[in-house]
């Protein structure tokens, strides 16, 4: 029997949702933490949505934000030119790293030791964690501002993605430009899947794919409506994708075929990313929400139940809710 | 016609009253037990941690020999607000929330019998003679 997918929405935030990020899988479970132009980052339990802490501190916009494998420390990025890293179990801020200018983009090293920013100052800094005080390394080599970097190749090598329209791959011993990659429009979004040393970009309608190592062009998927974000299944069968017509859209990776659109959102979609377990998938929103689709529609998972046909006509299934009530943000 | 997929209830939202970061829940008990972060958590090697460990006892055990042996002594206590006051230190509750003292000169006279409460002490002085 056919299944509608239900999206579960996220509420709590106030205005448009930026950026997300999934921890690693934990004893405890997997985390997801949300950047949001109010400010207040928002980290929640990942397979339901719970929300479990709001990170207090940032006095601007938080245009990105990361947790480390383990989901013991969270990183953000602010348009109050910091960057912050914070206790991710008490919610405590632990560091402030002062820039000149907007701040885009964080991300950790495998190790957690090492903090890599980018924003719109241009540069990108590398900030050791176990000597805070210690000035920051800095790249310099973009023209525009940085819009996301990640550490890639084992944490050998950084990935930036900038509005001068190029993507720039570098060692990160000798700090120099290994690859560039050029494109006639900006870059909306990158994703970096470790194992398969796979690149997701985004641009225009466009959703590339690439080798992370050697820059080279796996394919290339055209969706219906500008997309700003992606995200590869662990199991690289699918990826989903979101942007400017609100809808996400779901594709065979192998064969390129476009399989569900879904709508939900009330506004533009600008962050899409798989769960560790590729289970489900969350999607940050204009709207300021962020929901959570399942990747197989009607299994068990987290709060999603199967009801099997007969037990739907039950008197005893108060506690089921077919249709979900609407929150209004 | 197809059936939407039903759910158990909706994600939790946000507590109006609080930040969050539960300490009552088994992450924040299992990772967060100490009030002064240990190496661990930021993850520096193993072998640290008994230096740590050892360092953190040798510590705690002079901090109770001192109160040991400031008993029926006169200590001076330098507390916020700019106070000074001098006492004779009788003994300390178990969680070193307050000091037990007699004796204790303030300004606007001397108390025979005082608790100070000790979250408002920035240091304390006493002659071990």
């Amino acid at each position: 029997m056919a299944m509608r997918q239900t999206p579960l929405t996220c509420s709590g935030h106030t205005r448009p949702v930026v950026d997300l990020a999934f921890s690693g899988i934990t004893p405890y479970g997997y985390f997801l933490i949300s950047a949001c132009k109010d400010g207040k980052p928002m980290m929640r339990q990942g397979d339901t949505g719970d929300w479990i802490g709001t990170f207090l501190g940032h006095k601007g916009a938080v245009w990105g934000a990361t947790l480390n494998t383990d989901a013991t420390k969270a990183a953000t990025a602010a348009a109050d030119f910091t960057a912050k890293v914070w206790d991710a179990v008490s919610g405590d801020e632990v560091l402030t790293l002062a820039h000149k200018h907007i701040v885009k983009t964080v991300n950790f090293t495998k190790d957690s030791t090492c903090l890599l920013t980018g924003g719109n100052d241009k540069l990108l800094r590398l900030y050791d964690l176990i000597n805070p005080e210690a000035a920051p390394q800095e790249i310099a080599g973009h023209t525009s501002a940085i819009k996301k970097a990640l550490w890639c190749n084992n944490d050998k090598q950084i990935l930036s993605a900038a509005d001068d329209k190029t993507i720039r791959l570098w060692d990160r011993s000798s700090m120099e430009e290994v690859k560039q990659l050029k494109f006639d429009t900006a870059v909306s979004s990158m994703e970096y899947l470790a194992d398969g040393e796979i690149l997701v970009i985004t641009y225009g309608k466009t959703i590339g794919f690439y080798n992370a190592l050697s820059l080279d062009l796996i394919k290339t998927v055209d969706a219906p409506a500008p997309i700003n974000s992606a995200s590869l299944h662990p199991d690289k069968d699918f990826f989903v994708a979101g942007g400017e017509d609100f809808k996400l859209y779901k594709f065979d990776y192998g064969t390129k075929e476009e399989l569900e659109s879904y709508k939900g959102h009330f506004g533009p979609v600008h962050c899409v990313r798989f769960s560790p377990d590729g289970e489900l998938y969350a999607s940050g929103s204009e709207d300021g929400t962020l929901r959570l689709w399942q990747t197989a529609v009607g299994k068990t998972y987290g709060l999603w139940k199967c009801v099997l046909p007969e037990e739907l006509g039950l008197e005893n299934s108060e506690q089921l809710y077919t249709t979900p009530p609407e929150i209004k943000a | 016609m197809a059936t939407p997929v039903s759910v158990l209830r909706l994600p939790k939202g946000p507590d109006p009253n609080s930040r969050g970061f539960d300490p009552k829940s088994p992450r924040f008990i299992a990772l967060c037990r100490t009030s002064i972060a240990t190496s661990a958590s930021s993850e520096t090697n193993a072998e640290q941690l008994p230096i740590e460990q050892h360092a953190r006892s040798v510590l705690r055990e002079t901090f109770l020999r001192c109160l040991l042996s400031m008993t029926n002594k006169k200590v001076q206590f330098l507390m916020h607000e700019r106070v000074k006051v001098e006492a004779t230190f009788g003994a300390s509750d178990i969680d070193v929330l307050n000091f037990q003292v007699s004796d204790l000169h303030t300004p606007i006279g001397v108390q025979k019998e005082a608790l100070i409460r000790c979250q408002d002490v920035i240091s304390f002085t006493f002659d071990p003679v």
